[in-house]
């Protein structure tokens, strides 16, 4: 049973009639809205390329909307907010700073003291199940392992909202479902509005409350998908559910709908050119 | 930044057993080549090319006499002037550059008609105007050691992801702390190799500077004993410069080096 203290809780997260493009050339976003609720875990999918990244660079205040606006309990969001975790696609540890260092570099930054903090990024630390590699160098630890540490240093600024981008998408699968059932323990103890975003239906599915498949840019949501699977998950009865077999076929149908989509991204249009050309030339 | 000390003992371990029980071929070098010098000297007077012990002999006989001092002062003085003035200067400039895309581009032409004329070709110039001493040596050691170090460390500058400072962003670390915390150590490997570039060039100029326009130091050693058909003193003074540069290696790069290439080479 989750302790109350240590709950951290989330907040709401709000997208208006958002417009973003990449210098006005390549249009990602015309008009995406969502609201995810305090607490929500929301999965995104959507194929390669289709601006998941870009959402939650716009969500951390990376990229300002072009129209629209991002809020975060009301308040537009900001890199440097302290309410944000953000887990990012590629490797972003310090290999110069030891694990535990890597976690405890947030809350230096803040100037917490140097026994407070390495008292919170041990808690975090263990809560991952990293106990004993505290002073590992990031280069000497597994890849599972490094996520791990990606996770419990965003963890360690108690964020009320987290943004997960493919975090487990370089593990193997094994080591993806078990990540997939600690984070969802710890989502379960610290309760924040998560973002979480995958191109693997399944991985979407087991952890998500709801699923925003997003269509090809320029666009914004596909369909939005309720999940009512129960809680706690439970990977062998979870997976093997009548409802998750029902949601994976209708994400699979939406997936192949959308990949179908008439293609706009600039490799894909030069490419479609060339084709053209060498049709005319025959 | 090796902050903790679990890593630091691991590290320390390893270099231990390797230094214990590594053979190495490295261990040949010198020797091999004193050999080969020896073998060559018994081919020659001992006036044109003298043993080993006869150069040994000469340098015991410059420390007694104390004669060596100035020139050890000298060439001491103006490399830490010339080369300390350059590493200032590449510091500032090259994270400069490396962060504002307008002074890079205003500076990287610059660096490159620098570094096509050879730092010696400065010299005549320098003692035009500022005469014999240490001025004109230690500014053709700035100009020969400032232009690739500024390069090297803006290069530093410039690998480093922005996924990497995101994430420091992320978690809360404001302008002067992304560059204490996160653009410095992530840049250390790049200015260590501009310290090493730098430094090389810098003795180089220096030496050759001496040769020409110096009333004392290393390089004037060599120049006025090849003057006076000194052989051994000529020697003297090039064993010098080497040595010389292998104490910079042990002292200053080499401690630098062992802070990062944990991270880097594991
Ligand atoms: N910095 C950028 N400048 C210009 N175009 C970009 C930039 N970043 C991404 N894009 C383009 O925007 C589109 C969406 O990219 P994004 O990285 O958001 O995709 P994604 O959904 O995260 O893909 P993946 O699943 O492969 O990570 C792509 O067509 C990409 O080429
Ligand atoms: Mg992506």
């Amino acid at each position: 049973m989750p302790s109350e203290s240590e709950r951290i809780g989330g907040e709401n997260l709000r997208i208006d009639d958002l417009w973003f493009s990449y210098g006005g050339k390549l249009s990602i976003y015309e008009g995406l809205n969502l609201d995810v609720r305090p607490g929500e875990f929301l999965g995104v999918i959507g194929p390669s390329g289709c601006g998941k990244t870009t959402l939650l660079n716009l969500l951390a205040g990376f990229y300002e909307p072009e129209e629209g606006a991002v809020t975060l309990r009301g308040q537009p969001i900001k890199p440097e907010d302290p309410h944000l975790g953000y887990v990012f696609q590629q490797p972003t540890l310090f290999p110069w700073l030891s694990a535990i260092e890597n976690v405890e570099f947030g809350l230096r930054m803040q100037g917490m003291g140097e026994a407070e903090r390495r008292e919170r990024a041990q808690h975090y630390f263990n809560l991952v199940g990293l106990m004993g590699f505290e002073d590992y160098l990031i280069v000497r630890l597994s890849g599972g392992m490094q996520q791990r540490v990606n996770l419990a240093r965003a963890l360690a600024m108690e964020p009320t909202l987290l943004l997960m981008d493919e975090p487990f998408g370089a593990l193997d699968a094994i080591t993806r479902e078990t990540m997939n059932d600690e984070l969802l323990r710890i989502w379960d103890t610290l309760g924040q509005t998560v973002l979480f975003i995958t191109h693997d239906i399944d991985e979407a599915i087991y952890l998500s409350d709801r699923i925003c498949v997003l269509s090809r840019p320029p666009g914004g949501i596909f369909r939005m998908l309720d999940s009512e699977l129960p809680r706690p998950r439970h990977g062998p009865t979870t997976r093997t559910g009548e409802r998750f077999w029902g949601y994976k076929k209708s994400l699979i149908n939406d997936i192949a709908e959308v990949t179908a989509q008439r293609p706009t991204s600039e490799e894909e249009i030069a490419l479609l050119k060339r084709r053209k050309k060498i049709e005319e030339s025959d | 930044m090796l902050g903790n000390p679990q890593a630091a003992a691991d590290v320390n371990k390893l270099n231990r057993k390797v230094r214990r029980f590594e053979f190495s071929w490295s261990w040949f070098s010198i020797p091999s080549l004193l050999v080969v010098w020896m073998i060559t000297a018994t081919q020659f007077p001992a006036y044109i090319l003298p043993q080993v012990w006869h150069v040994a002999q000469e340098g015991y006989e410059w420390v007694v006499s104390g004669d060596i001092w100035p020139h050890l002062q000298g060439s001491f003085l103006e490399i830490i002037g010339g080369f300390g003035l350059a590493i200032v200067l590449s510091l500032i400039c090259g994270f400069v550059a490396g962060f504002n895309k307008g002074f890079r581009e205003y500076i990287v032409p610059l660096n490159g008609l620098f570094m096509a004329i050879p730092p010696i070709a400065w010299a005549p110039l320098m003692l035009i105007v500022f005469g014999i001493g240490y001025t004109t040596i230690i500014l053709v050691v700035l100009i020969s050691a400032v232009n690739p170090m500024i390069l090297t460390i803006m290069e530093g500058v410039l690998q480093i992801t922005s996924q990497e400072v995101r994430a420091a962003r992320v978690l809360g670390a404001k302008r002067w702390q992304l560059f204490v915390h996160v653009y410095l150590p992530a840049s250390l490997p790049f200015v260590t190799a501009a310290l090493r570039i730098g430094f090389s060039q810098a003795w180089r100029a220096l030496v050759a500077a001496e040769m020409i326009g110096a009333a004392a130091g290393v390089g004037w050693m060599v120049q006025v004993g090849g003057e006076i058909g000194n052989a051994r003193q000529v020697l003297l003074g090039i064993v010098m410069i080497g040595g010389f540069s292998y104490l910079f290696e042990r002292l200053l790069f080499r401690p630098i080096e062992k802070k990062y290439e944990v991270w880097r080479l594991a």
